[in-house]
């Protein structure tokens, strides 16, 4: 390449920056420099010959797709404004359930607006309602002891009857046996006693008989002498 | 619809969780960049991983997408860096004799690949065979331009946002690019 100007020039056309005049003398250099032209020529075929790339075809792959369901399924999102907004419904019924349960009231004054909870009676209507509610109470709880004390009674009671039944059958039946021990024991002393008089009506007998022999030996022998 | 405010609906039904908006939306410009991977990595085996991690960088960075500029130029510029990455490490594995051989010629990986696996032999086109030779021919900062250049349609002035360089040296860089090209091409026309 013997021009000078080939590459100079050349650089500045594929670069896009020559001005009108500097391409008007470009032009006016190539009609009179074949080398120049060849060169550029050569160039442009080149660069037209990469534009000839045919796209071809991305073989087989999963385009990320078990990454991002991987990813995805472990942080599921809403997608759409029922799933984001679905919790909505039931918030609001739980705010209204609060305010139904505490008894909320808004009142609005010079002061500006209050708002309270549990209704708006005053003190002393308050304490009046509690007095009457502990008096219920205590009217209540003094009632039910009573119930319970009756029946506590109740049940001694019969507790007691049914121990006293038990108590008199068990003291007739010691009796009955008692008496019946004592009715033997009198028959058994009265058939001993029977026995002694016997035994000393015979012990009787025999000093008589004694005697009796006494008196005759004693006759006897005065007779004798 | 246009296709920046389609793109926007499938980035925010992604980022709700939609499996199918985000499917819609890789299927939208995989091709595009695979074959940018093609001509950048000269083989279908590092084209794919580089749609791979170009996408895997799309998803984790999705949420961070602004809006302010185009999906495709926000993709892009994904691309790019991670050719740009993908080409480092290709690089630093090279020490091994493995790969150092690979480096040496680019194609004879292609021609391995093709090979090796039937099933992505994607370089059936005579014509993309030849292109993707020249390119690599091409050193990385070159073959980027020309990527840019003429692939993407870009100007010397994005071209040089992306890069982070001077508008000048993208412009060298093209032309030099362009010279190298020319003089491979005219080594093949001697050759056969």
């Amino acid at each position: 390449m013997s021009c000078p100007k080939t590459d100079y020039l050349l650089q500045e056309y594929f670069s896009g920056s020559l001005s009108t005049q500097a391409s008007a003398e470009f032009d006016k250099h190539l009609a009179k420099c074949g080398e120049c032209r060849a060169e550029l020529d050569t160039l442009l075929l080149t660069g037209r010959e990469l534009l000839s790339w045919q796209d071809q075809r991305v073989p087989h792959w999963d385009r990320g797709l078990g990454l991002f369901k991987r990813e995805h399924a472990a942080m599921p999102k809403a997608t759409g404004w029922f799933e984001r907004w679905q919790w909505a419904p039931t918030a609001a019924s739980f705010a209204m359930l609060c305010l139904l349960l505490l008894n909320t009231s808004v009142s609005v004054s010079d002061l500006g607006f209050e708002i309270a909870f549990g209704g708006s009676a005053d003190r002393a209507e308050i304490d009046r309602s509690l007095a009457t509610f502990e008096a219920q109470q205590l009217a209540e709880i003094e009632s039910l002891i009573r119930r319970f004390e009756a029946r506590q009674d109740s049940n001694n009671v019969q507790l007691l009857q049914a121990v006293m039944e038990q108590t008199q059958q068990s003291t007739a039946e010691s009796l009955d046996r008692i008496y019946a021990y004592f009715e033997e024991q009198r028959l058994r002393d009265l058939q001993d006693m029977q026995l002694g008089y016997q035994q000393l009506a015979d012990s009787d007998y025999a000093t008589l008989r004694s005697l009796q022999e006494l008196a005759q030996f004693v006759s006897y022998r005065d007779t004798a002498r | 619809m246009s296709l920046i405010y389609e793109d926007e609906a499938l980035i925010a039904a992604a980022l709700a969780g939609s499996p199918h908006a985000w499917e819609k939306l890789v299927k939208r410009y995989e091709s595009r960049v695979f074959n940018q991977g093609l001509r950048l990595m000269g083989n279908p085996s590092d084209a794919m991983d580089l749609l791979q991690e170009v996408f895997l960088g799309v998803y984790r960075n999705l949420h961070r997408f602004r809006g302010d500029a185009k999906f495709s130029s926000w993709l892009f510029r994904i691309a790019h860096n991670k050719a740009i990455d993908l080409s480092r490490r290709k690089r630093l594995l090279a020490g091994t004799p493995l790969n150092a051989e690979r480096e040496a010629d680019p194609l004879d990986s292609l021609l391995a690949d093709r090979q090796q696996e039937p099933e992505i032999s994607l370089m059936h086109s005579q014509l993309n065979r030849r292109i993707v030779e020249r390119l690599s021919q091409l050193p990385l900062a070159q073959r980027l331009v020309v990527e840019l250049k003429v692939f993407q349609s870009m100007t010397f002035e994005e071209i040089a946002d992306m890069q982070d360089i001077s508008e000048n040296t993208a412009k060298t860089r093209f032309y030099a690019a362009l010279k190298k090209l020319k003089q491979t091409t005219e080594g093949e026309h001697v050759l056969s």
